[in-house]
């Protein structure tokens, strides 16, 4: 059985290659690609610059704590200033003026409240016009928080314990409880740090991944209204050799495709996507993803020519939702959550983020990202088998 | 012995529309089987049962002895399909297609190479095998789209409509060719309008119309469906009115009426041997000036069975 199959695939390859389509989808498009958006938007960074406002209703510990580590931070010394603003409303007047990119608001009390164990919050304003601010804003925060939430645990142990509360302070700091002392250990400029050639680069093999498998699933369509199909179905083959021959193709010409783009941006322009192990992992979920998509589309279709056109619509909708072709944090609230609809939206996230991580990524990090690929792929798959059962497979 | 393709209560419904209706026949080794029927007579819809396209609601289908739904795969080996349309590839050669399917039925390289060239001499393409399909003319597609059905020697070869479409000589090469086939020993299952064809090619016929087999069985039995009784038309010169009287009096005429000043119309048994007695029986009162016998044939069966004909 399985040298039928093998016979079907190499017919669909072969017909690929002669007709051009296999060089063109699995070499040409994705050097192309790579070098269009490495050349207009990679290349030497222009330097990092982010002004964060500082609103301080509390005046106490916490704040000038944050303060100090910020200005004293290596990693932000030249690339963030903290600009003094005294209220809130200034500070949305000064985001909407683009006077900054982003800002921390301390609420009156607030030291108060984390000193007797009540917690506390902090607000972050942001703008879509300046990503990198507010990820630097969100990662200085997400600090604040982890010391907010370890202080406030253990003042609220020491007071069950029975210790008076004009003791507790001294008792908690004496003891190694973290302080009102910040301390930013990791680059909080990582997150902004993604090369645009990178991010616009791997959107489009994403995309394109769809064209390039859906191609072979709607030659299904096409051999049926040949009769081919049906010439084959007749043989002593099982059920599954044309829809598997003909999507092993399809499978193997999006992984080529995906990673000479990834071999592209990284070899001309000397760009990283980050772990190698990891990135070829998500690409080789999110074609599997794609594959099992497209193969449900054919599977609910009756032409090629409706393929061509359902392809392209779930196509362009799954990259424009899921950041593809305009950057996640650059859509409002509820598109990011219809991103996770999408596998694009899921392979965006952990290509960022490896490419965020350089070297230091790993394949656990994006795991979840690639648990997700795989189960759109079995759902989606599923669905497909059980359309093609119908209409093509008996 | 074990009929090479047989099937018993086959049936298919869509909807409320019964497509085929409990059909069931069985094909002899090195028989030639005819299933006659108009558009949408269930013809094509039988045959997809019959080569596993379809699944029918019920009924069975034995190739070789082989269950179709129990070993699709064993009995599948067996078929040789023909669908009515050239379901080949049109940017591959003629010697690429038969390669291709050849392996899909499982043949050996080497083998596989001998026996194209084989089915090339069969089919009279040699000489172009290495040209595209899309270069080929009607005929040549249709005889390669039968050829393709060859490779593995399969035992029943099903025809679905062979020669739509194509010239007078490449429908006589084909003809040619299954008879060859049959003659060597080939069960061959053929679907046609064309009466002439199935007369020609087929010793046993299959009448299928909405769905079901109304008649079955040789030429000769299906045409004496309707008698045997044959249609004499004579012009006469003369005196038309006395030779009218002495013919209705010729041992083995039935009927006799007048169709004209100078015609009559006979309904006889053995019509063409009746001629001369006709001639003779005439002779002092007028001549005979011309002469047309008309025998029952398989279309006035299928008129008869169906009340359409088979273009309709």
């Amino acid at each position: 059985m399985w040298r039928a199959m093998v016979t079907v695939s190499a017919l669909e390859l072969r017909t690929r290659l002669r007709d051009g389509t296999a060089i063109v989808i699995a070499l040409i498009v994705p050097v192309t690609l790579a070098t269009l958006f490495g050349l207009a938007l990679g290349g030497d960074d222009p330097p990092l610059r982010a002004t964060v406002g500082f609103v301080d209703l509390d005046g106490g510990e916490f704040p000038a704590s944050v303060r100090r580590e910020v200005l004293a931070s290596d990693e932000l010394k030249g690339a963030v200033t903290l600009r003094d603003l005294p209220g809130q409303e200034q500070a949305r007047r000064a985001l909407d003026a683009g006077e900054i990119g982003s800002a921390i608001v301390f609420p009156a009390g607030f030291s108060q409240s984390v000193g007797a164990g009540r917690g506390g919050g902090v607000s972050v304003l942001t703008s879509p016009e300046a990503p990198l601010a507010g990820v630097v804003a969100s990662a200085i925060v997400d600090r604040i928080s982890a010391v907010v939430d370890a202080r406030t645990l253990a003042v609220r142990a020491v007071l069950r314990a029975g210790v008076p509360g004009d003791e507790v302070k001294e008792l908690v700091e004496r003891n190694g409880a973290a302080g009102p002392f910040l301390s930013l250990a990791d680059d909080p400029l990582s997150g902004g740090k993604v090369d645009l050639s990178v991010y616009y680069g791997s959107g489009m093999a994403s995309l394109f991944a769809f064209f390039v498998v859906g191609a072979s699933f709607r030659g299904l369509l096409t051999e049926r209204k040949l009769g081919t199909l049906d010439r084959i179905r007749a043989g002593p083959v099982a059920a599954w050799v044309p829809v598997v021959g003909k999507g092993a193709v399809g499978f193997a010409l999006a992984v080529v495709s995906v990673c000479v783009c990834w071999g592209s941006s990284t070899l001309i322009f000397g760009t990283t996507w980050g772990e190698p192990v990891a990135v070829f992992a998500v690409l080789v979920a999110h074609v599997l993803a794609a594959a099992a998509i497209t193969m449900l589309v054919a599977s609910r279709v009756r032409t090629d020519a409706q393929a061509d056109g359902v392809i392209m619509v779930v196509s362009f909708v799954a990259a424009f939702f899921g950041g593809s072709l305009v950057p996640l944090y650059d859509l409002p609230e509820p598109l990011r959550a219809v991103a996770l609809l999408t596998p694009n939206g899921w392979t965006s996230t952990a290509l960022t983020e490896l490419a965020g991580s350089g070297a230091a990524g790993s394949i656990g990090a994006v795991a979840g990202p690639i648990g997700v690929l795989c189960a759109i792929a079995m759902v989606a798959g599923g669905l497909a088998l059980a359309g093609f059962k119908k209409g093509l497979l008996l | 012995m074990t009929p090479t393709l047989a099937c018993e209560g086959l049936s298919k419904r869509y909807g409320d529309v019964a497509a085929v209706d409990d059909v069931g026949f069985a094909i002899a080794p090195g028989q030639a089987y005819g299933l006659l029927g108009p558009n949408g007579a269930g013809k094509t819809t039988t045959i997809s049962m019959l080569v596993g396209l379809l699944r029918p609601d019920a009924g069975t289908v034995l190739v070789g002895g082989t269950d179709l739904a129990a070993d699709p795969r064993r009995a599948k080996a067996r078929i040789g399909y023909v669908p009515q349309e050239i379901a080949l590839y049109p940017e591959l050669t003629g010697r690429e297609n038969l390669r291709f399917f050849g392996r899909l039925f499982g043949l050996p390289r080497r083998r596989l190479a001998g026996r194209i060239e084989e089915v090339l001499d069969l089919i009279g393409l040699t000489d172009r095998a290495d040209g595209r399909l899309d270069t080929y003319s009607g005929g040549m597609r249709r005889r390669i789209n039968i050829g393709a059905a060859l490779l593995h020697r399969p035992d029943v070869l099903i025809l679905d409509e062979p020669t739509v479409g194509v010239d007078p000589q490449s429908r006589k090469a084909i003809l040619d060719g299954l008879e060859l086939l049959v003659q060597d020993g080939m069960s061959l299952l053929y679907t046609s309008h064309y009466m002439e064809e199935v007369e020609r090619v087929c010793e046993r016929v299959a009448i299928i119309d909405h769905g079901r087999i109304v008649a079955d069985g040789t030429r000769r039995e299906l045409v004496a469906m309707v008698g045997s009784a044959d249609t004499i038309e004579l012009v006469l010169d003369g005196d038309v009115a006395a030779a009218f009287a002495k013919l209705r009096t010729v041992e083995g005429v039935i009927e006799a009426a007048m169709t004209g000043a100078g015609s009559v119309r006979l309904i006889a048994e053995g019509g063409r041997y009746l001629l001369p007695a006709l001639i003779t029986a005439v002779e002092g009162s007028a001549t005979v000036t011309a002469t047309q016998v008309i025998e029952p044939d398989l279309e006035a069966t299928f008129l008869h069975l169906t009340g359409t004909t088979l273009r309709d």
